[in-house]
């Protein structure tokens, strides 16, 4: 809402905000709840402007489209002015007749940053076209009072000549540009800023509207001219419309647009000026009808009908669409049809646009929700809507229509006819409230005496009551919002000051901060996998089917996937099943930016749902993705690409901080994964319940999301993860005695995997002293046979009680050795 | 006095006499032969003892101990043929040779010891490192942004008795709105703010909207799932993810990071959410920031307030050396949260009555703290996963 200062105050005291330093008056609003988001001086015209007299217009010889003007500046042309004392102009505009006064720039006026590159521009004595000219005739936009620039302003008859122009055209103005909560609605106008700046600044506003102008009514009886019928008394709680007969359309007098510019709308003729002055002075939106063309019945009576669209219904409004409507959008109709779509917009049928017409007024009270659906539905936001939306006054309505019609006959001549329709449902009715001293305490914390709050509510318009230990509160109807004895208190708080409030923390009542056992685990997961050297990302959780696809993703026998109604694009259109295609995009993302060394995880939900299901399951899942090194090759660290034991190694270093032992990794079921690599994948089991998967990503795959070099990745569910997660760890007395260690190199048939040899060996470690069983060499090649590897197992042997000797040792080792032989066929490495 | 001090063969055997003598041995002859045996042996100590001296290194060295005590030594020899002297003299000479022996062998020692320094002094002198060389570093992991301001607000409320509260990021309009105080015909409930999901469980749904199930739109359904779980009274505090409907551009994404607050306690009043969020304020953006509480509107409180905070930049004054500070605009103030009184009608729907139990609601969007405390151009990059924006972090 943009408020000028002028204007407001002319509705307020003589003078009631002039000491106030303009910065206290935006803190003051801001602190009372007026957000204060732009202050804009406007009208600071330069030095130097006076008004003037073209006093004559003759064709400049060298030229067809300039003048040669003189003109009578009163004594303000001194030197430059000829010998019968006017100035003489060479002007460019065309809007312009002999005697009309317009505001001259003298010799040496300075236009501040007036050029295209932002430079200022000085009024020079120059010569065009061969005439001299000693100063410039302005338009609108040269002064900076507006965007017109077509012309030269053309100002008013009784402007002084010779005065200065801004001592005449009080243009000077601040505008606010205020931040309107959607509980105010009154303060969309200015007499409702007014009246919150009475109670903000503790000043009077003033009773009277400027310009003050009494309605004269003719003979005729709009009852003969015009019928209203309310079909839908819900969607429209009051009609009410007026008749102008002999209206001249034409451009509004200054004090007309210097009102509607001032509040941010163009002026256009003197009838919408006016309607959008009543909009903005009282906050009540109207709508002027072309009488002419509204169809009339029998008795030459236009008849207006407010109905409900018919589904299907069509038509053209004002921007010249077609708009297509269905019944929960509300029309005013005439006889053969809708002539506007209620509250939000007039019909191109019934416009406003001839010279000399007959108008009918409409000023009415439209339901808020109604007209917010269908203006947002047609996209046809406008300040009107807006209005309707928030609420208007519903008790204010003849009011505002009374003066917009006195206003229009005044502005563009014309005959207001005897009577008003006034068509209302049901009587309005004022809401009293009671205020508790006891609540108000209760909910701010600081004692405010009812006396104190009663002034509050009364200078905002409040019929106020005192009573015992409490006020009774008549609510006026420009306050909808004040609906309960809360909304009062909030009203008391706002004006009383929340600075005002002393800072208390709440009472050490018995409570106990603190994570779940849950919330822990997600900190050890994190942060293990940050200390094992990933970092943390976020990603959207929308998908694609392209994604998915890319993926070969199915959802599990029996789920769904979870589909938006609305997304933002067709490639957002599904919630993620899984968190792998976001990371495999930041994958790609890095590695197009050069970034080559990737290592990332993401904990977060995904979605599956179920047919039946009303919420999808929302499962928590942990993910990472690995490319490229670890780090570089330095001076004194060797570095090797990532591949799948790396990834494995992670999840086995978390699954040892998480305290779960029991975690195993299998081969999948064919084509089960498909976006992992055959033969680099496994699935991630927790007792028979498979709770993720690990693997190189398929080179394929990779491929579709622009990604050359290997990924491994991995995803599982947090939330599986953390039930298996003990809460206790076992402690045993370490050993005090020192261990043996001796290696074992067993020449082995290839598809021997390294948990048959290592179960075997540890199978024995149960009963004897063999503890650990650590791999620390493969080797295929020379003195290997083909189709044979060479597997190097270093054993750990350790007795609690004792020091053990070599020779038990050796015999353990040597059970071992013969157990693998047996079993597997294996071979010491000579 | 030690023969060993002896200097040449004369004192030596006086030396060698004195000892006899106070041993009681006076017989000429015996004192000839222990002599005779004593004075090469100490003799060749000495000459070890010199040799010592002259040694360089610890092999050496080992090579002398060797040589001079070692299984195959003379004087080891001379030792064993001890037991086979006369029992008169055996005594004395023993002594005498355990004593020569003793020295010897801390003589060794000493030198060792001596060796050893010199030997760790002149590897230390050669280990001279060039400590400029880079580390062996393991690189690390960074914690995102996000997560990071979201667990030191967290702690702040934990540390004031708060805990963790979390709900679904998909949920019904109840949750989200209805039981929030939102009139149905809400602008925030239009399909072109909030995401709708397919409803699957088959119930039809009336209304303008498509469906009564959401992606929520604010963590407030949290809140309110927790009064209607928790027992009284309630301090939670409620982070998580959100969405809304916005384009992604520098300022906006759809989904962004709330952290909502909930007290709901028997006489809680507006000046405890002030100092609630006034120690929140000094806690994380540092002591000297200052709140200010300006009224505003939101349907689930009353009354409401936005909260900002004193910009960091200008210490509040708008002005940094009389230009206008670019970060608060000049208005010495950031907006930083919303909050209020828990509206009685939210207080309804989940049963609890408004005249017994008082509370208060704040919230707070993350990533506009996280582009506030560094000034990031472009939000964006909080979602890229672009390696070198999450390891600055």
């Amino acid at each position: 809402m943009r408020v000028s200062l002028n204007w407001l105050e002319e509705l307020l005291s003589e003078g009631a905000l002039a000491d106030i330093p303009i910065e206290e008056l935006t803190e003051r609003l801001d602190m009372t709840g007026t957000g204060v988001e732009a202050v804009e001086k406007t009208g600071q015209t330069p030095e130097g402007i006076y008004i003037g007299q073209i006093k004559s217009k003759e064709p400049h010889p060298d030229s067809d489209h300039l003048w040669l003007t003189r003109v009578d500046v009163g004594e303000a042309g001194g030197e430059y002015a000829d010998e019968d004392g006017l100035l003489q102009i060479v002007c460019g505009a065309q809007n312009f007749e002999e005697g009309d006064r317009v505001p001259v720039a003298m010799v040496g006026t300075v236009f501040p940053n007036a050029t295209d590159d932002g430079k200022d521009f000085t009024i020079k004595k120059s010569k065009i076209r061969g005439i001299e000219s000693f100063g410039m005739n302005c338009s609108m936009r040269e002064l900076g009072l507006g965007d017109d620039h077509q012309g030269i302003m053309v100002l008013d008859q009784d402007a002084p000549i010779g005065v200065p122009f801004s001592d005449w055209y009080k243009a000077g103005d601040t505008v606010l540009d205020l931040e309107i909560t959607p509980n105010r609605p009154d303060c969309l106008s200015m007499v409702g800023m007014a009246r919150e700046f009475g109670a903000v600044f503790d000043v009077e506003p003033k009773r009277e509207l400027e310009p003050v102008i009494e309605l004269v009514e003719g003979d005729e009886n709009i009852d003969d001219i015009a019928t209203v019928v309310v079909e839908d008394p819900a969607l429209c709680p009051r009609y009410t419309a007026r008749v102008i007969k002999g209206v001249t359309v034409g451009p509004s007098p200054q004090w007309l647009a210097d009102r509607v510019t001032a509040a941010g709308t163009r002026s256009v003729n003197n009838v919408v000026d006016i309607t959008n002055f009543i909009m903005y002075e009282l906050g009540q939106p109207l709508h002027a009808f072309d009488l002419g063309r509204l169809a009339k019945d029998g008795d030459r009576r236009a008849k207006i009908i407010v109905r409900r669209a018919h589904d299907g219904e069509q038509m053209t409004t004002l921007d010249q669409l077609d708009r297509k409507l269905g019944s929960e959008n509300l029309l005013i109709c005439d006889l053969e049809g809708p002539v506007a779509l209620a509250g939000v917009m007039g019909g191109l049928t019934s416009e406003v646009e001839d010279y000399n017409i007959d108008i009918l007024l409409e000023e009415a009270k439209f339901d808020p929700a109604n007209v917010s659906r269908t203006s947002r539905a047609l996209q046809l936001i406008s300040e009107s809507s807006l209005r309707f939306e928030r609420g208007v006054d519903i008790d204010n309505v003849i009011t505002a229509l009374d003066r917009a019609a006195a206003l229009i006959a005044q502005v563009g001549g014309g005959q207001v006819v005897a009577g008003a329709i006034d068509v209302m449902a049901a009587p309005i009715e004022k809401l009293t409230l009671p205020l508790r001293h006891e609540l108000m305490t209760r909910i701010i914390g600081e004692d405010i005496s009812l006396d104190t709050a009663k002034t509050y509510l009364e200078k905002l318009g409040c019929v106020v009551e005192s009573g015992n230990d409490e006020l009774n509160v008549t609510v006026p109807t420009y306050r909808p919002d004040l609906e309960r004895e809360i909304d009062l208190v909030e009203e008391v708080l706002r004006l009383w000051g929340m600075e005002n409030v002393e800072a208390t923390l709440p009472g050490g009542r018995e409570r106990l901060g603190g994570l779940t056992r849950t919330q822990q685990l997600r900190g050890v997961l994190d942060k293990t996998l940050r200390s094992l050297g990933l970092s943390e990302t976020m990603t959207l959780p929308f998908s694609d089917d392209a994604d998915l696809a890319k993926l070969s993703f199915e959802p599990d026998e029996g789920h769904q996937l979870v589909m938006l109604h609305n997304p933002m694009s067709s490639e957002q259109a599904i919630l993620r099943p899984l968190l792998l295609p976001g990371l495999l995009n930041s994958v790609s993302l890095n590695k197009r930016r050069g970034v080559s060394d990737i290592h990332l995880f993401e904990r977060g939900k995904a979605f599956l749902t179920k047919k039946g299901r009303k919420l999808p399951k929302e499962p928590e899942r942990i993910a990472a993705v690995l490319s490229g090194l670890w780090n570089r090759a330095g001076w004194n660290v060797s570095s090797e690409p990532i591949d799948f034991f790396d990834a494995k190694g992670i999840i086995t270093s978390l699954m040892d901080e998480l305290n779960i032992d029991r975690l195993r990794m299998v081969e999948p079921q064919k084509d089960s994964l498909p976006w992992l690599q055959p033969g680099k994948a496994a699935v991630l089991m927790l007792g028979n319940a498979p709770i993720g998967w690990l693997g190189e990503i398929h080179p394929r795959v990779a491929q579709q999301f622009e990604i050359d070099d290997p990924v491994v990745a991995f995803e599982f569910d947090v939330g599986k993860t953390f039930k298996a997660a003990k809460a206790d760890r076992d402690f045993t007395t370490p050993p005090r005695y020192p261990g043996i260690e001796m290696d074992i190199a067993l020449v082995i048939d290839e598809d021997v995997a390294h948990s048959d040899i290592e179960r075997r060996i540890r199978a024995l470690g149960k009963k004897s002293a063999l503890t650990d069983v650590d791999l620390f060499d493969i080797y295929r090649g020379k003195g290997v046979p083909q189709g044979k590897k060479s597997m190097a197992y270093r054993l750990g042997y350790r007795s609690e009680n004792r020091t053990l000797t070599t020779e038990e040792v050796e015999r353990i080792h040597e059970k071992v050795l013969e157990k693998l032989k047996k079993e597997l066929g294996a071979e010491l490495r000579s | 006095m030690s023969v060993l001090e002896s200097l040449d063969s004369t004192t030596i055997e006086a030396s060698i006499a004195a000892h006899l003598d106070k041993a009681g041995i006076t017989d000429k002859k015996v004192i000839d032969d222990i002599t005779a045996v004593m004075v090469p042996f100490i003799r060749q100590a000495q000459e070890v003892q010199a040799t010592l001296k002259g040694l360089t290194s610890l092999a050496e060295l080992d090579a002398l101990r060797v040589e001079t005590l070692g299984k195959k030594s003379p004087f080891i020899a001379f030792m064993r043929t001890l037991g086979s002297l006369d029992a008169e003299i055996r005594p004395v000479v023993g002594a005498q040779a355990n004593e020569v022996r003793q020295a010897l062998e801390g003589w060794i020692e000493n030198r060792k010891a001596e060796l050893t320094n010199a030997e760790l002094d002149k590897r230390i002198g050669e280990e001279k490192l060039d400590i400029t060389l880079p580390g062996r570093a393991r690189p690390i992991g960074s914690k995102h942004l996000i997560s990071q301001i979201e667990d030191e607000i967290v702690e702040v409320f934990i540390g004031l008795g708060y805990q963790v509260a979390e709900g679904p990021e998909v949920e019904l309009s109840f949750f989200n709105f209805d039981a929030l105080n939102h009139s149905p015909q809400h602008p925030t409930r239009s399909v072109s703010d909030t995401f709708y999901v397919h409803d699957m469980s088959g119930e039809e749904f009336e209304g303008p909207e498509p469906s009564d199930v959401l992606m929520r739109t604010h963590t407030s359904p949290v809140q309110v799932r927790a009064m209607q779980e928790r027992e009284l009274p309630i301090y939670i505090l409620a982070p998580g993810k959100t969405y809304r409907r916005d384009v992604a551009d520098p300022t906006h994404l759809p989904q962004f990071t709330q952290i909502e607050g909930l007290v709901v306690d028997k006489g809680i009043t507006f000046a405890d959410l002030k100092g609630t969020l006034d120690y929140f304020v000094k806690a994380i953006f540092g002591p000297e920031r200052r709140t200010r509480f300006r009224p505003h509107f939101f349907p689930f409180t009353e009354p409401s307030a936005e909260v900002d905070i004193s910009c960091g930049i200008c210490d509040g004054s708008g002005k940094i050396d009389g230009v206008t500070c670019r970060f608060c605009s000049g208005v010495g103030w950031v907006e930083i949260l919303g909050c209020g009184m828990v509206d009685p009608n939210v207080f309804r729907a989940v049963d609890i009555d408004p005249e017994v139990y008082a509370g208060f609601a704040f919230g707070m969007g993350v990533e506009r703290i996280a582009l506030l405390r560094y000034d990031i151009p472009d939000i964006r990059m909080l979602i890229e996963g672009d390696m070198r924006f999450l390891r600055q972090f």
